[in-house]
């Protein structure tokens, strides 16, 4: 039967393990993001060979599920870096990699790709009309994209930006497949050593419903400052 | 790489995409009609189930796919003991059908409502004034007017569901990649860049498909349909049934 003092103790155990998942998603959406604006520039100024190589990823990464990617790059990423260190002569043992670099890389770069298409969207989002103006004024390129063009796109890229987020932190529920403890990882520790999975999982659900209804509510006070300054 | 090993395991690992196919359709239109059902009733902004719906949306939409899974092939045979039904076990199958409908229904009435919502209220009060009865109304002023707004987000939907059947081999049904583990562990775990990369290649196919079937049933939207139509006469269109906002 559901006993009501493992499950309170589960969300006890189970939030102290929140702020380390938190800032793992918020390295990865970082790292998303920067991968995505190198893929948009890509895309934008059609590079001969890598921009239909980014096409055909883009399908590749929309089409495999993320533990079938973290399964992959966990067998071929060791593989990988030891034959190019092996070529180069350094000594060093790539099985010995923190599995959490490989989610974090892994997680990143099945990312970049939408993170390139917000990026796109919120770009196309700001009026020619803008440009032009800011042209007229004799603003540089780089003037007229850091005031003009990024603080209008950031706010039109900013609900998907955080809605990632929380893709991001249901994603890592993976993790705890390869070792890594985030709040889904703990409960599953927390199950075994109490042999109550029931009441852990639970737990573990009460925290992630919390943690999104917070962090939907948090970035909804944000957006509304940030477009007060234009309507 | 041995690609001629990739090629071995490709026949293994396809007899079993059958149980992924089953998972995936019956909890997509189960889901479906669940979804259909829910959006209706939040639609009615009704004194008690509105609220409960609301938090069954929320609750399932910001929980993993995966956490899920486990709460229903853990929690629903001591869900249904504590109701009097003695039903055992579920087997591993079933509760992730189940998982994957309960998730679908909130997931889908959440594409479904804003779809809902965008067909102007001025297409209702004319089809009332023309005297259409509801379900009239519905098939033949609302639903052309929803479905080309629905079927993208249906068929994000229906890929997501691809890519949450991966996860089931967790509760220990045989698909692909509980297939794989299987195969892994015969061999020691040799050959596993080349087994993962050919699962991957597998559910990019399934995804490619589906995308495809989706991309066909928008090809017949009533949306569409006219401009194909104004392509092929492009002299005997008539304004009014362009703009159908």
């Amino acid at each position: 039967m559901f006993d009501i003092g493992v499950f309170l103790n589960g969300i006890v155990e189970i939030s102290k393990v929140v702020p380390k998942t938190l800032l793992l998603a918020m390295f990865i959406l970082l790292l998303a993001l920067i991968m995505g604006a190198f893929i948009y520039l890509i895309v934008h100024y059609k590079v001969p060979i890598l921009s239909q190589v980014i096409v055909v990823l883009q399908s590749f990464l929309r089409g495999t599920p993320n533990v079938v990617l973290l399964f992959f790059m966990f067998a071929a990423l060791p593989e990988l870096l030891t034959s190019i260190t092996e070529s180069l002569g350094i000594p060093f043992d790539a099985n010995k990699i923190e599995p959490v670099f490989i989610v974090i890389l892994t997680f990143s770069i099945s990312l970049s790709v939408f993170q390139s298409e917000i990026i796109r969207g919120a770009i196309l989002s700001v009026d020619q009309g803008q440009n032009e103006a800011a042209h007229s004024l004799g603003y540089s390129f780089w003037q007229t994209f850091r005031k003009v063009t990024l603080p209008q796109a950031l706010i039109a890229a900013f609900p998907d930006i955080m809605n990632s987020l929380l893709v991001i932190i249901k994603g890592l529920s993976l993790a705890y497949l390869f070792t890594v403890i985030d709040i889904l990882g703990q409960a599953k520790l927390l199950g075994g050593f109490t042999q109550r999975y029931l009441e852990a999982f639970a737990a573990a659900a009460i925290i992630y419903w919390v943690l999104c209804v917070l962090l939907t509510k948090i970035a909804n006070k944000i957006e509304f400052k940030m477009r007060e300054g234009f309507n | 790489m041995d690609v001629a090993y990739m090629i071995e395991i490709f026949p293994k690992l396809i007899m079993t995409l059958p149980i992924t196919l089953l998972i995936i359709v019956v909890s997509a239109i189960f889901g479906l009609l669940l979804s259909i059902g829910v959006t209706y009733l939040r639609l009615k902004k009704l004194i008690i189930i509105g609220p409960i719906l609301e938090t069954y949306v929320s609750f399932m939409r910001s929980t993993p796919i995966l956490i899920q899974l486990f709460l229903v092939f853990y929690g629903l045979p001591v869900l249904m003991n504590s109701l009097g039904f003695n039903a055992g076990d579920f087997g591993a199958i079933t509760s992730s059908i189940i998982a994957l409908i309960i998730f679908n229904g909130a997931y889908l009435s959440e594409i479904l409502r804003p779809a809902y919502l965008s067909v102007e209220r001025g297409q209702h009060e004319a089809a009332d004034s023309l005297g259409y009865k509801p379900i009239e109304k519905f098939r033949k002023v609302i639903f052309p007017q929803l479905a080309p707004i629905a079927l993208p987000g249906l068929g994000n939907a229906i890929i997501y569901l691809v890519h949450d059947t991966s996860l089931v081999f967790t509760l220990g049904v045989v698909d692909i990649m509980g297939q794989a583990k299987l195969m892994l562990a015969n061999t020691y775990g040799e050959n596993k860049i080349e087994m993962y990369l050919a699962i991957a290649i597998m559910y990019w196919l399934v995804c490619l498909s589906s995308d495809r079937i989706i991309k066909l049933l928008e090809h017949f939207t009533y949306l569409k349909r006219i401009k194909r139509k104004s392509k092929v006469k492009k002299t005997k269109v008539y304004k009014e049934s362009v703009s159908i906002q």
